[in-house]
């Protein structure tokens, strides 16, 4: 560590200063504007950086909206349901439903289990993706869940449903909204 | 031919085999993410590979290391260092993920953004000249890989990871990011023993370091930009 040059004082005031103001720049015309969508110069806007940050506020709400009183919603709409499908997942496996849906639908979705509670993956595939990537929505284990996605891209989306238990797991869905069934995979 | 000139193609030939340059960014993609989430029981050689990408791509963590090997001259140095910023990360990454310790993401980067202003302003000499003393830089190494080692555990965390198998995938990560280490190591030494050899390497070192800093503010303004941004 001998090599360390002895600088003088004013030179390293000055590397601190200029490392500052250069870091503040970059800032501030490009990381705030790309990275948060604060763009107080406007340059950010004018170069496209600001439409990245958007992006994220998009896909932000393509979040399910959770319905917190399951039965209420499915009884209120019991006859307006598109499609009613039971599945049956056996013990210690895990399965795929799905449906092929067009960006900007409202998808709409309840399902419940007879109780037993699974882990599951909501999510969707790009259509013509052959990169394996998805996006979930919604992933944790209960044994109902109901919303509506606003859908974020065309392309497939549902379930994947994991049994854990030793028994054979029957799980009732119910969808509405413009789609075309897949169905299991 | 000097052994460095030799391995020199080697290693951008695996850099560019192993990494995909359009995922270089920091933190854990959105792939890796749904693979974390959906992960069930052990799985060593996935998590062997997002531990080596993520130190590979992690420029924050790779800004420090630049800085700290920027005046190491001697291999036995060089690895002493690593060896103490390896000690120091791995230690917080698994008492992080163990003791499930989660601190908020955007202060703990901003915290790692601090140690790259901190060691470029050591090299550039600053700490001496201006406090009147220079901590130990083994010591400073080894405190700050801590931190680093708990921005890793508190990403990993954010992803929920099943308990089963828990150990196993961990350390699998933390050897991946060893692994990282050394490919980005040997990158980055390879690269700085070329301009060494230059007379440059001395003269610059100065601009070398205030960009350093530089690069450490950018970060830091990021992380704390996000954390106020967050919790408003």
């Amino acid at each position: 560590m001998n090599t360390i040059p002895q600088p003088s004082t004013g030179s390293l005031v000055l590397s601190f200063v200029f490392s500052i103001i250069l870091a503040s720049i970059i800032l501030v015309i490009a990381v705030l504007p790309a990275e948060y969508n604060i763009d107080p110069t406007g340059l950010g806007e004018k170069m496209g950086l600001t439409v990245l940050a958007k992006v994220v506020d998009t896909t932000a709400k393509a979040n399910i909206v959770d319905c917190s009183d399951v039965d209420a919603l499915s009884n209120k709409s019991v006859s307006q349901w598109n499609n009613t499908v039971s599945i049956t997942i056996p013990a210690h496996k895990g399965l795929e439903y799905k449906f092929y849906i067009d960006k900007g639908e409202a998808f709409e979705f309840v399902w419940k289990t007879n109780g037993t509670k699974l882990y599951f993956d909501f999510h969707g595939e790009p259509q013509g993706d052959t990169t394996g990537y998805f996006k979930s929505f919604k992933e944790s284990t209960d044994n109902q869940s109901s919303g509506t996605l606003s859908v974020p891209f065309t392309g497939s989306h549902g379930w994947y449903w994991e049994n854990k238990s030793n028994q054979a797991v029957v799980v009732n869905l119910k969808t509405r909204g413009s789609y075309r069934i897949l169905g299991l995979r | 031919m000097s052994p460095i000139q030799k391995i020199f193609p080697f290693v951008i030939g695996i850099f560019l085999l192993t990494f995909n340059f359009s995922c270089f960014a920091h933190g854990v993609d959105s792939n890796t993410e749904n693979f974390l989430t959906s992960t069930q029981g052990s799985a060593i050689g996935p998590f062997l590979y997002i531990g080596a990408k993520h130190m590979v791509t992690g420029y924050d963590h790779l800004l420090f290391l630049i800085g700290v090997i920027f005046f190491l001259f001697r291999v036995r140095d060089i690895l002493i260092y690593v060896s103490l910023f390896t000690l120091g990360h791995s230690l917080t990454l698994l008492l992080g993920v163990f003791g499930h310790i989660n601190m908020n993401v955007y202060l703990i980067d901003a915290i790692i953004a601090f140690s790259i202003i901190y060691k470029g302003f050591d090299n550039l000499g600053g700490l001496k000249k201006i406090f009147g003393f220079q901590p130990n830089t083994k010591i400073a190494v080894l405190f700050f890989g801590l931190f680093h080692g708990f921005g890793l555990a508190t990403k990993l965390q954010d992803f929920s990871l099943p308990q089963d198998h828990l150990i196993t995938n961990m350390l699998a990560f933390n050897v991946g990011v060893e692994i990282g280490q050394c490919i980005s190591l040997l990158f980055i030494v390879t690269l700085l023993g070329f301009w060494r050899r230059h007379s440059s390497y001395l003269s610059f070192s100065s601009s070398a370091n205030t960009l350093l800093m530089t690069g450490g503010f950018v970060l830091l303004g990021y992380q704390l930009t996000g954390y106020f941004n967050t919790s408003l």
